[in-house]
């Protein structure tokens, strides 16, 4: 009897589990599907088209990848270095009655909803970019400082664990050697947690690029690649979230699709390049 | 009480009324310990789990330092100095008392880049001055033979025995006056232990070693002076041989003989 039972339950997980796999491919066939026509219309040229005219029926992806891949290099840039800083902070610099408020505070940061971000960004963040800037203060450099603040806390946070499992037996070894907290941070606990490090970068990564609520507020929507990083702009989710709506040819409709393709493949391709890291870590411990 | 005997040879450490609390605790958990470490020989300290012989050890270094809250009483007296002041250098006092661990604990790094990490934190940027130092202390740490064709490869490919001996290199590269070994074969094989042992043997030619260990037999292979601790106090310090045949105080007895531990 248990033996039957224990087939039962193997083979319902395993059912379970290859739905999670159909569920992807399904996703991406209708993806695909529904692309088809905006593929055929355009072929390639939809990545290096930057003119966006739903009303001339014409329909080109670059302003909105760029605008993504800017907005998500630009909130990179400014949360890494300072992500890293509060993980160094927290897991070798801070006093320990400091330590746990200071990292669960940082969990609750990273549980804020993403729309509240983009909330508090249009309302606090875009005065200031225009006070400093001029412009309407709402564009890339708005978008990406609030994307910045936005994965920072999950960036410190798991870059904090990652530095956190290097074991004191091997910190200790350091110090023995007469090394300060500056060299054991720089020479042990960063070249230790490096995988992981990097791992959490690259799901940050993963999780600002596809990011729509919180940019959606402050981005303006605007099918412009300009040099001006105050200008309005679009990315690939705030068109997505914006132009659905109004998408009333079927042309429009296959061109947001092809454009939600291409943030898939590109956000598989981020998330399969933290995977890597994360199993080669796996295999070396 | 305590049978303490004092040793003919120079002191490198003496431990004077010595007191350790940790920050969990309310009562010291080292009390009153007072013994002479003398140069040029291994002391050993023995006695059973949690008697404060690993708390002892690491306080010569001043390892305690590095978690909040731990504190030390009394004096450690280091060429003339107590090492337990709030003032001393600890950065310079562990490049002069280095530490091997219970585990092998290779950096992240090659092997010639391990041997080099403490002379690159004195500054010695030199790089046939490194070399010839890593050569050296490769060498004396009887790690050259299997070392040398891969100094460049990551040290986490040698075996447990090897990466001990990589430590023990990469702690005498330093040339420290005090060698504080921290139940250092407690993770390797017998072959390996055995090696480990040898090292210890020879290294006293140059520096003073203290060495913690569960295993009698080890105290008794390697050690001039052998300590026994119990319940944060030192029961009996004596010459190892003495000490292991015929003990002073019935602690000792009973420990060495099986009766507890």
């Amino acid at each position: 009897m248990s033996v039957v039972i224990d087939k039962v339950f193997a083979l319902s997980t395993k059912i379970i589990a290859l739905l999670v796999l159909l569920i992807v491919a399904w996703i991406f066939t209708v993806l695909l599907q529904h692309s088809m026509e905006s593929i055929n219309a355009f072929g390639f040229d939809f990545l290096t088209e930057t003119k966006w005219a739903p009303n001339l029926e014409k329909f080109g992806a670059l302003p909105a990848i760029t605008g993504s891949v800017i907005s998500t290099f630009l909130a990179m840039l400014l949360a890494v270095p300072i992500a890293i800083g509060v993980a160094i902070f927290l897991s070798e610099i801070a006093h320990h009655r400091l330590k746990a408020p200071v990292g669960v505070s940082i969990e609750l940061l990273a549980a804020i909803p993403s729309v509240v971000y983009g909330m508090w960004g249009l309302f606090y963040f875009v005065p200031i970019i225009r006070d400093l800037f001029g412009g309407l203060g709402i564009g890339m450099l708005t978008a990406g400082i609030v994307l910045a603040i936005m994965i920072l806390p999950f960036m410190a946070a798991v870059t904090r664990d990652a530095m956190d499992t290097t074991p004191d037996i091997l910190k200790e070894s350091a110090y023995a050697l007469g090394a300060t907290k500056w060299d054991v941070v720089k020479d042990i606990i960063v070249p230790y947690a490096k995988a992981g490090i990097i791992g959490s970068l690259i799901l940050a990564l993963g999780r600002a690029i596809g990011e729509t609520m919180a940019v959606t507020f402050v981005m303006g929507n605007v099918h412009k690649i300009s040099t001006d990083l105050t200008a309005p702009a679009t990315s690939i989710p705030v068109t997505l979230a914006n132009e659905f709506t109004e998408a009333d040819t079927d042309l429009y409709f296959s061109s947001l699709f092809e454009l939600s393709l291409i943030l898939l493949v590109i956000s598989f391709t981020i998330i399969s390049i933290a995977k890597f890291y994360f199993l080669r870590r796996k295999r070396s411990l | 009480m305590a049978t303490i005997i004092d040793v003919p040879e120079e002191k490198v450490l003496h431990v004077n009324n010595f007191e350790f609390t940790y920050a969990s605790s309310e009562t010291p958990n080292i009390k009153k310990l007072s013994m002479p470490i003398a140069k040029n020989c291994v002391t050993a300290l023995i006695g059973p789990s949690g008697c404060g012989k690993t708390t002892l050890l690491r306080s010569f270094n001043r390892m305690h330092d590095l978690y909040p809250g731990n504190t030390y009483e009394g004096e450690v007296l280091f060429e003339g100095r107590n090492i337990l002041d709030a003032k001393e250098d600890l950065i310079q006092l562990r490049t002069k008392i280095g530490m091997i661990f219970q585990k092998p604990t290779a950096f992240p790094m090659s092997i010639f880049d391990n041997v080099a990490y403490g002379l690159r934190l004195q500054g010695i940027k030199n790089k046939s001055e490194l070399g010839d130092r890593v050569e050296k202390a490769l060498k004396d740490a009887a790690i050259w033979n299997e070392a040398k064709d891969r100094l460049k490869h990551d040290a986490n490919g040698l075996s447990g025995g090897q990466q001990q001996r990589l430590c023990i290199a990469r702690a005498i590269a330093v040339e420290p006056e005090v060698l504080l070994f921290d139940e250092p074969t407690s993770a390797l094989d017998p072959i390996s232990t055995q090696g480990i042992e040898m090292l210890v043997s020879e290294l006293k030619e140059r520096v003073s070693i203290i060495i913690v260990t569960h295993n009698m037999q080890q105290a008794a292979r390697v050690s001039d002076y052998t300590g026994f601790m119990y319940l944060g106090e030192l029961i009996e310090l004596g010459e190892t041989e003495e000490l292991f045949v015929t003990p002073k105080e019935k602690l000792t007895e009973e420990y060495i003989t099986g009766k507890f531990g």
